[in-house]
């Protein structure tokens, strides 16, 4: 039986199963780079019109601004929830690691929007009502969120070898893709039992077409600037496999 | 190919019935998915039976919880009021803590690599291991309804059936995603101690249904009044219940 | 000895490597295994022997290449998974259930016809019958053993792999276990006897092969392995590879 030869390092991390050896990465970051600037321009834009373009709210006063800051927050934590739920089934199915690549990326910029809803939130909610805390459906939605997404970052560094990790881990973000909706209808039957709703508007009573044009081009700016960092964060992810694969050259 | 030497085997049959012993075993069509559903189940049950560990400890712990609970709750509080909440509480606190010992079993002489050595569905493996839990938390959950309602008073008018199909229902998804998690757990450094934190988030559909059925229930109001948590926690049960068997292999892939 | 003429080899391994993330456990191996050969793996420790079997018996899946028994290739619930059986050091049975209890719950996995009667003819085997009612967990290391073992043969596979089965025996159970192997070189039973025991290893093999970092390295015939001067050869092989 003749002995292998000693493989190259491309073999090597290309038998360990990190994908095609020759996908590059500098296209990833042309892309992460051009929508970087793009969303810093429209970021830009956002901020002035935030505070010069859009009106005082009539009831809530000037803390009510948060609230551009709250609600694109929430649109790109359940949006990179989503992404990580595919990209996740995804890698299930096919075991593409830039599926799972995606994933984690989608899932480090998820979480931490995730935590600026939870922070902006209570931060508005104690002006204008008083109370730290409401369990208000959408926000008690995005509790449960981040804790789903912890779970998630649990699962993936806690396993036994990194491989099993991130199978669990993307276990967790198919099944809690599924439950969120059912969450969400529970959470909100539960709050509709409660004698007093309390019902969150913060876009005030009237939609004026100034307060809709800002939270457009807010939320625009927030997914720009999303999509932009989980490309920078997928290249990140392919090099950190990939010199992984390197630093284990075969004896 | 010559014939061997006379086999030196103790005390069986000549080698022609050891071929065809063989080609029985070869030729038969297998386990089909159901056999070995309740092949899985009955093992699980009958080291449950004879042990009873996992009963005994879900049991006391349950029964320490609604003492806790009376010691806790200000008298000013009528238990009536919340005797749904207290009872779901119990029921998964006590849960997690059994669910990850029905995994634990397999681990002990590496049963489960013997396991999924056999032409065995994984599914078929998970719904084997969720029946086992399910008779077991039942079990438990006969104990932990009318351990409280004696303890808390709570004269129960409302229609049993209607009660029994709550708890069946809240129990099947809740089982579910605790035998697919406590798997999960299983395999990784953290254990036991990782399955409530990924399970409660998951279960809030669960705890809001079931309490307010339970509730509703226990102060009289009419089965009908339940119908609509029913049916979601009943839709909740089919989701899960296909999703985390379909799942179920790529938590078993080494 | 000279196998009869078959359609496909008994055990083929083609490019088969293991991969856990960057670390290699299996490292590319190819072999063809003919019916009723019986092939003595030997190896240090870390070779990545247990492993291998781990992927030949279908409990891992390899990051590359296949495994095919009898021509099939080993997926879930195959006809080919059917046909294999491992015996390990760790002994894959319920410690809380009895002899007779753990072989029908394999019998029924396995979906075996004539449960009873498989059951009580495998305790037999191992001369196990008077234990039958006893759990488990009261068994010596020896006899729970020969309890896996009569797991292992239970559904009268055609390849059987043994990881150091000899491991901790005493004499008469690792007597036993060397009869059972003699009974199993019936021309018709593959055999793959993974060992550290150089001596044991050798006596029953048709086939030597020696694997270090998850490579087969040496794969010779018994006759052509100086029984005398193998040790000093392995210990080179090794040696030369590492």
């Amino acid at each position: 039986m003749e002995t292998m030869t000693t493989p190259s390092p491309a073999t090597a991390y290309a038998h360990s199963g990190v994908g095609s050896s020759t996908d590059s990465l500098a296209g990833t970051r042309r892309w992460a780079m051009a929508l970087g600037v793009l969303a810093a321009v429209t970021m830009i834009a956002a901020l002035y019109m935030v505070f010069f373009y859009a009106p005082t709210e009539s009831t809530m006063g000037v803390v009510q601004r948060i609230f551009y800051m709250h609600v694109p927050s929430a649109w790109t934590a359940f949006m990179a929830f989503g992404i990580v739920a595919l990209c996740s089934a995804g890698y299930l199915w096919l075991r593409d690691p830039r599926l799972d690549a995606i994933a984690v990326s989608a899932a480090e910029l998820g979480v931490v929007f995730t935590t600026i809803v939870l922070l902006t939130g209570p931060l508005w909610g104690k002006i204008a009502w008083g109370a730290w805390w409401v369990w208000e459906p959408r926000l008690t939605l995005t509790l449960l969120l981040w804790f789903i997404y912890v779970g998630y970052f649990i699962l993936r560094g806690a396993a036994e070898n990194p491989e099993r990790g991130k199978r669990f881990a993307a276990i967790m973000g198919v099944v809690g893709a599924v439950d969120i909706p059912l969450i969400h209808l529970s959470v909100q039957w539960w709050r509709s039992q409660h004698p007093k709703p309390v019902v969150l508007r913060p876009e005030g009573a009237q939609a004026d077409p100034a307060i809709v044009q800002t939270l457009m081009v807010a939320l625009l700016a927030f997914t720009l600037l999303f999509f932009s960092l989980m490309l920078f964060r997928y290249g990140l992810e392919r090099l950190r496999t990939r010199a992984q694969a390197l630093r284990v050259a075969p004896r | 190919m010559t014939t061997a030497s006379e086999p030196r085997e103790p005390a069986i049959a000549s080698k022609a019935s050891a071929h065809a012993r063989d080609a029985d075993a070869w030729d038969a069509p297998g386990a089909s998915f159901v056999a070995q559903v309740w092949a899985v189940a009955r093992k699980d049950l009958l080291l449950e039976a004879r042990s009873r560990e996992r009963l005994v400890s879900m049991g006391t712990f349950a029964v320490l919880v609604a003492i806790v609970f009376a010691f806790a709750v200000d008298p000013a509080v009528r238990a009536r009021s919340i005797g749904g909440a207290m009872v779901w509480v119990t029921v998964l606190f006590a849960g997690t803590l059994g669910m990850g010992r029905s995994w634990a079993l397999e681990r002990e002489a590496e049963a489960l690599t013997g396991v999924l050595l056999a032409p065995i569905d994984p599914g078929a493996l998970f719904l084997g291991k969720w029946m086992a839990n399910m008779a077991v938390m039942l079990a438990v959950e006969a104990l932990i309804f009318p351990v409280f309602a004696l303890f808390f008073n709570l004269g129960f008018q409302g229609s049993i059936p209607a009660l029994a199909a709550v708890v069946v229902l809240a129990t099947a998804g809740f089982i579910a995603l605790g035998t697919l998690f406590g798997a999960i757990a299983a395999h990784t450094r953290l254990g036991d101690t990782l399955i409530p934190i990924l399970l409660l988030p998951l279960l809030a559909p669960v705890v809001i249904f079931a309490s307010a059925a339970t509730q509703r229930l226990l102060v009289g109001r009419p089965a009908g009044d339940v119908l609509s948590q029913l049916k979601m926690l009943g839709a909740f049960d089919l989701v899960f219940l296909f999703l985390c068997t379909a799942l179920f292999g790529a938590v078993m892939e080494e | 000895m000279s196998a009869a003429a078959a359609p496909a080899p008994a055990l083929a391994a083609r490019g088969v490597e293991k991969w856990y993330g960057p670390l290699p456990a299996v490292r590319g191996v190819d072999f063809t295994l003919a019916p009723g050969e019986f092939v003595t793996v030997f190896g240090p420790n870390g070779a990545g022997k247990t492993t291998l079997l781990r992927i030949l018996c279908g409990a891992v899946k390899p990051t590359r290449g296949t495994v095919t028994i009898d021509g099939e290739e080993i997926g879930e619930s195959d006809g080919a998974r059917r046909r294999i059986g491992l015996l390990s050091h760790q002994t894959f049975l319920y410690p809380g259930l009895t002899a007779a209890e753990n072989l029908d719950f394999y019998a029924r996995l396995y979906g075996l016809p004539r449960r009873k009667e498989r059951v009580e003819e495998a305790l037999l085997s191992v001369g196990l019958q008077d234990r039958r009612g006893d759990r488990a967990r009261t068994f010596s290391r020896g006899m729970q053993q020969r309890l896996a073992l009569a797991r292992t043969l239970l559904h009268a596979p055609s390849v059987v792999l043994l990881d150091e089965p000899y491991t901790g025996l005493d004499p008469h159970a690792s007597a036993m276990l060397r009869a059972v192997l003699d009974r199993l070189k019936d021309g018709r039973r593959t055999v793959v006897l993974v060992t550290h025991n150089l001596s044991q290893g050798l006596e029953q093999a048709d086939r030597v092969v020696v694997q270090v970092a998850g490579r087969w390295v040496s794969d010779e015939p018994r006759g052509a392995v100086d029984t005398a001067a193998f040790e000093r050869v392995y210990t080179e092989r090794v040696a030369a590879a590492a």
